[in-house]
């Protein structure tokens, strides 16, 4: 085991610095906004210009850039700073993460709790009215974009601009100065961001549910004289619920990698999806190749995680 | 016809509704079908400003105490004064800092002593300038001192140094004695400290003398009124000043009615980039009839990061004690306070911003004038308009300096100077024609390789919809037009503003003023002379000698009478190149909750939070 977790690090690493040399060769091979020029402002003239593009360094190579940028992560851990702000971005990912890591975990909450059951119990009452109802209910909530839901969510729901006044409002996040009032705050974003993940678990489990309700070993149990209720939960559920667990270990990395961008920038929550789209707004080269880093270390973590996660579920995979 | 005119001095007689009832119609119609024409309901004149003033003056017993939010999607450029060049953040430097002189609710020609006792004097030869500084301004904590003029000293000094990206002193104080040295001195040692301009001098703690090599007095006074000359104490940010990029910025100290929230250490604490500026009272600051602003509210909350303004629209609309920040208003909010609000959530403010369509004047078919000529002859400037949201965005544009601006009745007023080719705004394609035959083309038409053009516009709506609407337009007189889009910055940085780069066609420019004088609006944009290699913001890259000489000699004359008509005149000679399409001098649409007592600040076209205040 220690050997494979050795291995899988070392891969880790390698596919980190593949990762930031493809965002930093995207960066300088695409048409975008020349952050020197971007910082000096409109009046600047080429002296001043030059003389920023120097502090910024950018008037070193390209390979000298990164091997720049590669150093200073590894012997200072240090992500640079942003062109925009100035700030340090690793100060800023440490501060981003909070809110999306809370946006995530509740959304993941939400949707594994919606999931599950529904998924199940359509599995398990195959073609029936409710079956299909989950089911039609689940592809309108596949179909309709984040950022359309959250749009409608607020101008239903929310205390500023809904209909009906229910939940805080764009922004309140921010504004709230309690624990509770940061969850208050994200009880709508939770919703909309786990909507369309709850509606594809809900499919995905309905799907494995059924096949594996038709295994020999299931039918084993049955004619053993197990009632169905541990049948389904302690037999086939853990078996279904084997290949979910590496979608979720995906689905979170990628949340948290930025990717709850639309739920963040909807409902104003300030996270690192949020931050990721102000980054790629200003050409803020530092703030989007470190949150990118961050985000492929997750997805490379959670992958671990996911495979350490398998071996416990699924017994099967221990064996071998 | 215009909205003012529609609804004329009857208008106060008549219920309120049915202004709003004529806001629709103009939204209605001016949010219709770019490609058809207004069927002579506008002429492109003066807006419903009138409708929708903005109050510049606090109401009487205005109430003191209280928060309020501003509503923001973006951040400030830089939170450093000496840095910072744009709306939004003298939106917060207004309140926080005290810079020599600065602008009041209802300053229009010229600023109002802050910081100095008095206007500044200018000596009869006009090289020199003297401002005699107020010995009553302390520093908010931890510096808790009182303000010397060497202090403004070294903030003009800090704002050479490459790690204080200052957009705007190197243009205006070109003629301070000593200033190319400065500027050498502290670009080969950028982290040595401010560099020393040799005519920048502060003879004792209240005065500070400002010697000129030629007599540009009025530029660099009005470059002074920007946040570049608060205050900055040289024994506390000499350290921060020596890293590069400065951090001064997160750790400054306040001289203006309010701070950001600091630590015992003096690092912001109030400030989170692109999420939160969080204002308090500056304990040092205390009210006085020396300083202009009356500073109602207890704290202000500067809320960042609503990308959809139409929901942040709603938000500030519906909710309490919340203003607008850095975002113009959209039409659909518009339409809502204008129909829904209460008097007063609405107002419409000239910037003093203008937006155009530059032809570039280096390359052909533009480097003939006839065919310039021709393109701003047929170009219909109402559509062009309609692009940004139509009539309550602002007058069609005939020519460079916008309404209320000195110069500007100078320079023809809203009808513009006498050609031809500006003279219908919704376009004269028969005139046009003329000009094309004018330019060898019989047909009227552009014909031949040179007609193949490429225009570099931004690739989302609004300025992909202009853009799209230039094209047809040039296309209707045979232009071939490949249209590049790109976002807004790459479009600046490395095509428009990059003479080498730069397409035929730039749809989607324009500029605001830096202060109010026809040199911050004219100077950059069309002198030949400051057309450089990058960062170029003469963008039809104008270069007739006549002018640069017309503009060179303006900017030295120091009777603002006079000034302000050899402005005038040099908007005339430029306007006679045909180099831009002129379409909107823009209006800025600012919303308030119905329980603020809004003041907007003219100069700024925004709120002033320091005479804001919420109502009983």
């Amino acid at each position: 085991m220690a050997r494979f977790i050795t291995r899988r690090l070392l891969w880790s690493v390698l596919l980190l610095v593949i990762v930031s040399a493809v965002v930093f060769l995207i960066f300088y091979i695409f048409p975008t906004a020349d952050p020197a020029q971007l910082r000096a402002g409109r009046q600047a003239n080429a002296d001043q210009i030059e003389a920023i593009r120097e502090s910024l360094g950018l008037d070193k190579s390209i390979p000298e850039q990164f091997w720049i940028y590669m150093k200073g992560i590894v012997t200072e851990f240090d992500l640079g700073r942003s062109y925009q702000s100035n700030a340090e971005v690793r100060d800023v990912i440490f501060s981003d993460l909070g809110p999306t890591a809370l946006l995530v975990a509740g959304a993941v909450v939400v949707w594994l709790t919606i999931a599950i059951p529904t998924g199940v119990i359509s599995a398990v009452r195959r073609r029936s009215l409710l079956d299909r109802v989950t089911m039609i209910t689940t592809l309108a909530f596949i179909s309709a974009p984040v950022f359309w839901l959250g749009l409608v969510a607020l101008y239903l729901f929310a205390s500023d601009v809904g209909v009906i006044h229910i939940f805080p409002g764009i922004g309140s996040y921010q504004s709230a100065d309690s624990f509770t009032g940061r969850i208050g705050a994200l009880l709508l974003p939770w919703l909309v961001l786990a909507a369309a993940t709850a509606a594809i678990y809900a499919r995905y489990v309905r799907a494995q549910m059924i096949d594996v309700m038709e295994e020999d070993y299931i039918r084993t149990a049955r004619a053993k004289g197990l009632a169905e209720r541990p049948v389904i939960l302690r037999h086939a559920l853990r078996s279904a619920i084997t290949p979910i667990v590496t979608l979720l270990g995906l689905d979170v990395a990628v949340l948290l990698a930025g990717n709850a961008i639309l739920t963040e920038t909807v409902f104003n929550i300030p996270g690192l999806g949020a931050e990721t789209f102000n980054a790629i707004k200003r050409s803020d080269l530092p703030m989007i190749q470190g949150i990118t880093l961050f985000g492929a270390f997750f997805i490379v973590t959670f992958n671990l995680i996911v495979d350490i996660a398998y071996a416990y579920l699924d017994p099967r995979v221990r064996y071998q | 016809m215009t909205f003012i005119q529609q609804n004329g001095s009857t208008m106060r007689f008549k219920p309120r509704w049915l202004a709003a009832l004529g806001v629709i119609v103009a939204l209605a119609l001016t949010m219709s079908a770019c490609g058809e024409g207004d069927e002579g309901s506008d002429d492109g004149g003066t807006t419903s400003e009138s409708e929708f003033p903005a109050p510049t003056s606090a109401p009487e017993g205005a109430q003191e105490g209280g928060e309020l939010t501003v509503i923001a999607a973006s951040d400030v450029d830089y939170i450093d004064p000496g840095a910072q060049y744009y709306q939004f953040s003298y939106m917060v430097s207004s309140a926080t800092q005290s810079s020599l002189v600065g602008w009041a609710p209802d300053d229009v020609e010229q600023p109002t002593p802050l910081l100095a006792e008095s206007a500044p004097e200018v000596s009869e030869d006009g090289l020199t300038i003297t401002y005699t500084i107020r010995d009553d301004v302390m520093y908010s904590p931890p510096v808790d001192r009182a303000v010397v003029a060497a202090d403004v000293e070294y903030a003009i000094e800090r704002s050479l140094l490459p790690g204080v990206p200052n957009g705007y002193t190197q243009t205006y104080l070109a003629d301070v004695d000593g200033i190319e040295d400065a500027v050498k001195e502290a670009q080969d040692n950028p982290t040595g400290g401010a560099p020393d301009i040799s005519g920048i001098t502060a003879t004792d703690d209240t005065t500070l003398e400002i010697r000129l090599t030629d007599t540009s007095s009025i530029g660099v006074i009005g470059a002074l009124s920007l946040p570049v000359s608060a205050p900055v104490p040289e024994e506390y940010a000499e350290a921060f000043d020596a890293e590069n990029p400065s951090t001064y910025g997160e750790n400054q100290a306040f001289t203006g009615p309010y701070m950001i929230e600091n630590d015992a250490e003096g690092a912001l604490t109030g400030y989170t980039p692109n999420k939160e500026i969080h204002l308090i009272r500056n304990p040092n600051w205390e009210a006085s009839e020396a300083d202009f602003r009356p500073a109602y509210l207890d704290e202000v909350t500067f809320q960042e990061g609503f990308s959809d303004t139409v929901s942040a629209s709603k938000k500030v609309l519906d909710g309490s004690a919340q203003v607008n920040g850095d975002f113009t208003t959209p039409p659909t909010a518009i339409k809502q306070a204008a129909t829904e609000g209460e008097e007063g959530q609405l107002t419409l403010t000239p910037s003093g911003g203008m937006r155009y369509v530059s032809l570039n004047t280096q390359l052909p078919p533009f480097d003939d004038i006839n065919v310039r000529k021709a393109v701003v002859a047929n170009a219909n400037r109402v559509d062009l308009r309609n692009t940004r949201g139509g009539e309550l965005t602002g007058p069609v544009m005939s020519h460079i300096l916008p309404p209320e601006f000195p110069g500007f009745e100078e320079a023809g007023g809203l009808e513009g100077p006498d050609l031809d080719y500006l003279a219908n705004p919704e376009g004269d394609p028969e005139l046009a024609a003329d000009y094309m035959r004018e330019a060898g083309f019989e047909s009227g038409q552009c014909e031949g390789p040179d007609c193949e053009i490429t225009m570099v516009g931004d690739d989302v709506p609004p300025g992909a919809d202009t853009a799209e609407v230039v094209a047809s337009q040039l296309e209707e007189l045979g232009f071939e037009v490949d249209y590049q889009k790109v976002t807004h910055d790459v479009m600046y940085t490395k095509f428009c503003s990059v003479p080498d780069n730069a397409p035929e066609v730039c749809p989607n420019v324009g500029w605001l003023k830096d202060f109010n004088d026809g040199q911050s609006m004219i100077d950059v944009t069309f002198n030949g002379e400051n057309v450089v290699p990058e960062n170029n913001s003469n963008w039809p890259q104008l270069d007739v000698p006549e002018i640069n000489d017309a503009i060179g000699e303006a900017k030295l004359i120091d009777d603002l009478d006079e000034r302000n008509q050899a402005w005038g005149d040099v908007d005339t000679m430029i306007m006679e190149q045909a180099a831009f399409i002129p379409y909107i001098w823009d209006e800025q649409a600012n919303i308030q909750s119905a329980d603020v007592a809004g003041v907007i600040n003219k100069f700024n076209a925004n709120w002033d939070i320091a005479f804001t205040s919420l109502e009983q």
